[in-house]
């Protein structure tokens, strides 16, 4: 039978120990309950502490240059240049189009599951969470935050893991589209939900958002990088 | 030909990889070095050693723990070189404020402080499993420490860290 100390020596070294003793002796001590919660947003504190802003860099190794200049009639460049224009042009409003639509499944999908928004201190289940995980292979680190809400939900033909994490600015909906790859990223803004789709190499997409915010697109921005770095990929 | 297309897409992907996890590495360094020009410098190093190093890279989901070991190297290699001098810390953290201010939560700039002022052996296992993510299992291996050594050492970084903030340290457990 685990003892007050322990327990609480235990959660101090690890907030998020999954422990199944450490699990029954929470469940059977309010106290030592509130202690874990208390750790959980102090530790919620030390991570946003911890991410220091710092530049992606635009050139990581130096000798990634490229050591070549084509040099060709300033005429046929300047028809190539016009004729790659209109396909960027042409082909970034196709591209876009199918986003749109993603996006707009996202936003329809919200107005299903209006009590997942609540702002709380209380995290779901792990076992509950893994649950809901383990089909698209991924688990979040400790950093991801407290998952609030974690549901399997039917999307577009497939079940996709729905997940809201609480955030200091607010509950973050998560939704995993291993079955939607993108080619870039595409911020929407539509029926009071602000966010962003992600494409994840190999994982499809990342649909991230929030919800009457007010928070900035380059927040958001900011927000779904955070969440993407805080999945790992088991497969 | 086909050799060089490949170097090619083979360069193309590592830089695209290291471009990914830079902003992890550098906070990583920064949190090692709590000098953000040296860990910039550590990192740029580190990301020459890991290129010439690549091949050895099997699998490349184990890129961001096999970086982050180079960058703790370097860091090391780095410490011996310059046979860094011992620090203020007051002083660190003043030259640090652009980057510590730049939060746009007011109320983590004292726990920024505080992790500043927690010991090298504090900090370290505290921003593996904090930042990164490492379960105890993975930075005991990192750092070369028994289980029960990083949970001490994680006990006391917050002890100190929740003392250090205010917080409501009655029910922390006393060693």
């Amino acid at each position: 039978m685990m003892d007050h100390t322990r327990y609480r020596s235990a959660i101090l070294a690890d907030p998020r120990d999954q422990d199944a003793e450490l699990r029954t002796h929470r469940e059977g001590c309010p106290e030592c309950r509130a202690y874990t919660e208390q750790l959980l947003r102090f530790d919620a504190r030390v991570e946003r502490a911890l991410r220091v802003d710092m530049p992606a860099g635009a050139e990581v190794l130096p000798f990634a240059r490229k050591s070549q200049t084509f040099v060709g009639p300033r005429r046929w460049l300047a028809i190539a240049a016009s004729v790659l224009l209109g396909t960027a042009i042409v082909g970034g409003i196709w591209l876009t189009l199918p986003q749109r639509s993603l996006a707009a499944a996202v936003v329809a999908h919200m107005a299903g599951e209006p009590d997942a928004w609540q702002r709380t201190d209380i995290a779901v289940d792990a076992p509950a969470l893994q649950d809901v995980l383990k089909d698209s292979n991924l688990r979040l680190k400790p950093a991801a935050g407290i998952v609030s809400y974690a549901s399997s939900c039917a999307f577009r033909g497939h079940q996709v893991p729905h997940l809201v994490v609480q955030t200091p600015r607010g509950p973050v909906t998560v939704m995993v589209l291993v079955h939607e790859p993108l080619r870039k990223s595409m911020q929407f803004d539509e029926q009071g939900y602000r966010g962003t789709l992600v494409p994840v190499p190999g994982h499809g997409s990342l649909a991230v958002l929030m919800r009457d915010s007010g928070v900035s697109s380059a927040e958001i921005a900011r927000i779904a990088a955070q969440v993407d770095d805080s999945i790992v990929w088991t497969h | 030909m086909n050799d060089q297309v490949a170097g090619k897409q083979r360069h193309a992907r590592f830089q695209a990889l290291c471009q990914s996890l830079r902003p992890d590495l550098l906070r990583f360094a920064f949190w090692l070095s709590r000098d953000r020009a040296l860990a910039e410098d550590v990192v740029q190093e580190s990301m020459l050693r890991a290129w010439k190093a690549q091949d050895s890279l099997l699998n490349e989901a184990a890129a961001k723990p096999w970086l982050l070991t180079i960058v703790r190297r370097e860091y090391a290699r780095t410490f011996e070189r310059k046979r860094l001098n011992t620090v203020d810390v007051d002083e660190l953290i003043a030259k640090e404020e652009p980057t510590l201010a730049a939060a746009e939560e007011h109320d983590i700039a004292d726990v920024r402080a505080a992790i500043m002022k927690l010991p090298d052996e504090y900090r370290e296992p505290l921003v593996l499993q904090v930042l990164m993510g490492y379960s105890t299992a993975e930075i005991a291996r990192e750092l070369e420490l028994s289980g029960p050594a990083v949970l001490t050492r994680l006990c006391r970084a917050r002890r100190q860290l929740r003392a250090a903030c205010g917080e409501d340290t009655a029910l922390d457990p006393q060693e």
